[in-house]
Order: structure tokens, then sequence, then C-alpha cells
């Protein structure tokens, strides 16, 4: 297939899929909490809402950083499908691409000039320093697999099986990071609704809608990474099957646990960090 | 082992003299990365951020002034074009240089500005970091004495033994007090808490894009096959 229309069609099914499933666990949350929910469609309804709705722009913004910034977060994201899905490049290019997301959360708060923007701003730099030592997950897949090739990996487990059961406490502390993504998780200290909707309080019209498309975008990929380097290249419909799989997971923590404070939110995700990095290097020194 | 396992498709190399620069699929969109935001960081004006005021209905805004948005504005751009140096670099030393230099204007950055809680945090910041410039620049000296070169090109052939082990260790501590994260991420954080979004900006970049730099760095001298 022609790379343009690949990249395009991968954009597509990630925007897509992102918001059913981000749909998805909102619905699930509703039922465990006894609440009809919204429909499962209302993420992407949202998405489209927002494009055609009047944009407004505080007087207080860093311009023109404040728009350049959400238009950022859309393009690295769509550069993480090509990384992934199209040409199955390096993982370590992978984590670079959330390390700028992490930036581009941090200052799309600050670049408004919101005191809640600014908190979630405060918090996001908290956050990345938590999620920093789940970086050492690519570590240990090196370690394990020889590679950081994405491919390549999916290789190593047609012939020695998935890594899920070689390095279960490196998927444990992936997906700690997955969860942290998540919406009302237990690590969303950026998006807790103490702060009306952090970084994003702000943003309206087109910019929120290139937002929601970049968190679409996001929690597809995401559980793509997860799904292909802890269980193997799949087919369409295993990928499917998987990502509803760890919605419903993720719904069921997010539903039954409160956000946690951020010093606790912080100490809890560098504790799993600090138990899969030292369970894992255990495990591989044993087998 | 090769650079490519680690960064994808090897682009090329631009040598000047002893220096070396390379790309490989990883260091290219890092550095280009860094160059955009940069960039972006040159041309934007700071935000007035909006605070409530304690026993009245009023808010305070906060704005940078002019003097001050200019300093800040020019540390920012040296600590972008530094980070993207860090990216491309093949010589350990330059990459030592550079999270150093990062190190110091991002202190830079936040000193300019006239708050009591934010010069305390750039203080204790700026302490670490200069605690953190001795295994920085000692674990390159350890790489240096055990290999011979401080050429990753070069390294990366070399069969990895303790002491190069123990050098990267050292040059990990390093990294993680000039760049401020876990476990010292506490005194950073407050810095972040003045206005100048743009220039804060380039703080974060910094410090991540080097950690996930140094993690390929850390990768090739210590090659566990």
């Amino acid at each position: 297939m022609n790379l343009m229309a690949d990249i395009l069609l991968n954009v597509i099914i990630a925007f897509l899929v992102g918001s059913v499933l981000f749909g998805l666990q909102r619905k699930i949350m509703a039922r465990i909490q006894m609440r009809p929910g919204p429909p499962i469609i209302q993420h992407l309804l949202h998405t489209f809402k927002f494009f055609i709705k009047e944009s407004a722009f505080p007087k207080t913004a860093a311009m023109p950083f404040y728009i350049a910034i959400t238009a950022m977060l859309c393009a690295i994201w769509v550069a993480a499908v090509i990384v992934g899905p199209v040409t199955e490049g390096s993982l370590l290019l992978f984590f670079a691409i959330y390390a700028l997301h992490k930036i581009v959360e941090h200052n799309a708060g600050s670049s408004s000039g919101s005191p809640y923007g600014k908190m979630s701003c405060v918090r996001a730099v908290f956050s990345a320093a938590a999620e920093l030592p789940l970086f050492a997950v690519l570590i240990i897949i090196y370690l394990k697999t020889g590679t950081m090739n994405i491919g390549n990996i999916v290789t190593y487990q047609g012939h020695y099986g998935p890594l899920i059961w070689g390095i279960p406490l490196a998927a444990m502390m992936f997906f700690v990071l997955i969860l942290s993504k998540a919406p009302y998780s237990p690590f969303a200290i950026t998006k807790g609704k103490d702060i009306i909707s952090g970084y994003e309080t702000e943003h309206f019209g087109l910019l929120r809608g290139y937002l929601m498309i970049s968190e679409s975008i996001a929690w597809y990929m995401l559980l793509w990474v997860f799904l292909t380097v802890f269980i193997g290249g799949l087919s369409p419909i295993g990928y499917l099957i998987g990502m509803v799989l760890i919605s419903a997971l993720v719904a069921l923590i997010n539903a039954t646990t409160p956000i946690l404070n951020p010093n606790h939110s912080i100490m809890v995700q560098v504790s799993l960090a600090f138990i899969g990095v030292l369970g894992s290097i255990i495990l591989l020194t044993v087998y | 082992m090769d650079l490519t396992t680690l960064g994808g498709q090897f682009i090329g190399i631009i040598p000047l003299g002893d220096i070396v620069l390379y790309f490989t699929t990883f260091n290219l969109f890092m550095f280009a990365a860094v160059l955009v935001f940069t960039v972006l960081i040159a041309i934007s004006r700071t935000e007035s951020q909006v605070e409530a005021q304690f026993g009245t209905l009023k808010d305070r805004e906060k704005k940078v002034g002019k003097a001050e948005f200019k300093i800040r504005r020019f540390l920012a751009i040296v600590c972008g074009l530094a980070t993207a140096g860090a990216m491309i670099t093949g010589d350990v030393f330059d990459f030592t240089l550079f999270v150093a230099l990062i190190g110091i204007v991002n202190i830079g950055i936040v000193a300019a500005v006239k708050e009591i809680d934010v010069l305390d945090s750039a203080f204790q910041y700026g302490i670490i970091a200069m605690i953190a410039s001795l295994p920085l620049f000692g674990g390159a000296a350890f790489i240096l004495a055990s290999t011979g070169t401080l050429s990753l090109l070069e390294i990366v052939n070399i069969p990895t033994t303790t002491l190069m082990l123990f050098g990267s260790i050292l040059l990990f501590l390093g990294v993680a007090g000039e760049t401020g994260v876990a476990p010292f991420f506490a005194t950073k954080a407050e810095m972040f808490r003045t206005p100048g979004s743009p220039f804060l900006l380039i703080i974060h970049l910094s410090s991540l894009m080097v950690i996930v730099r140094i993690i390929e760095i850390l990768l090739i001298i210590n090659k566990p096959f």
C-alpha cells in the first residue's frame, strides 16, 4: 500500500477506535457505579462537536505558543502511529514521543494563564518524574530480547512465546503507565476534578478538538504497543479484543478507586516501578 | 551490536574534527523536535498568570517584565540548542558538557524571577546540579580510562568491562542530578510555579529528552549481548 495512504488509514483507525474505547470505558464505569452512563460513541461525538464550535482564546494566553502546542500534541501522536503500526520502528523512539507528550501536556496547562491549568502543569512535572522510572521497562525488554525494534520483538515472541510470561513485572509497569493516561484513573492527577479539567480547562472549540483527537490516538497507541510488545503480533480482531479487555479492566479499576493525592500517586507509581525493575532483573538473572 | 539496534535506521554522520555528530531515526526525531520547540519559544509571548487574592474577590495578574523576558528568552534558546546538541552528539564528553550547560541555564531561566519560593527551589536545584557534576564528568572519565575513547561510534564495538559499568552508573547519577528527575524532582517542580510558560517548557523538555538519550548511551556502553 502507498505509504501516505497507509499512514492516513492507520491514523483514522487509531482515532476512531481510541474514541470508542474511551466511550466504552465511561459506559462500563457508569454501569459499575449503577448509573446508565453516556452512549459509547459520546467521546467521538464530543470530538466532532468541538470542531464546529466557536473557538475562543483567553486574553492572558501566551500566543502563538498556546495554539501551537495543541497542534504539536496532534502531530506527535500521528508520529507515534508512523513509528508503531505503519513502520514497526524503534521502541526507544516511541518512548521519546511519550516524553514529548508529557511536555506538551505540561505546557498546554501553563500557557493559558489559568490557575487550574497552572496547577495541572505543576502536577504534570511531578507525574513525569514518577513515570520516568517506568521507562526502565524499555531496558528490561531490551535485555530480554536484544532489540528495540518492534518488528524484531514480534519475531522474538514468535520463537519464544509472549513476553508477558517472560517479564510479567515489566508488563505490570507498562500497564501502570497506561492506567496513568486513562481519564478518572487513580493516577490521573493532571486532570483531577479538583482542578476542573486540568490542562484542558481553557481550551475551547478547535483547540479542544485537537486535544481530544490526540487523546484518542494516544490511548489506542499505548494499548497497541502493550499488546504488540508483550503478547506479539495479533490479527486486527485480536488487537480489538485485547484493547477492549484492557479498557474494561482499566474502567473497573477507575470505577472502584478514587483519584489519589498527587504525592501518593507518585509514591505508588515510583514504588511499583522499583518493584518492577528489581523483580524483573531477578527474574532475568534466575531464568 | 550496532547503533541501529537501538535507534532504528542509521542516517549518517557529521564529522567536525574530533567531534562526530550522528543521526539515527531516533536521534534525528529528537533533534528536530527540540529545534521546533526552541523556535516556538523564540517567537512566543508569555502568558499573564491569573491568581485569586485572599480577602477580596479581585484577581491578581502576574506578568513577565520586558527586561526579565529578554534574558529568560535568551537562556531558554541556549538551553534548547544545548538539548538539541545532546541529542545528536556521538561523544560522551560533549554529552556531559551539554548536560552541564543545560543544568546551568535551567537555573538561570528561573533566577531572574523575583519570587522567594521559586528562587529557593532554584537554589536547591542548583546545589544538586553542582554536586551531580562530579559523578557526571567522573563517569565520562572512567569510560575514557577503560576504553581509550569517548566516541560512541567506537565504544559500541568495545566489549563491556566492570569499569565501564561503574562509569555508566556514575554517568547516570550525574544526569539524574543535573536534570532534576526522580528522586530529585521535589526541588525542581516548585520552579514551575512562575509565569513564563514557553521558558518553563524548555526546562521540562531538556530534562526528559536528556533522560531518553541517556538510556540510549547507557545501552551503547553496556552491551548485554
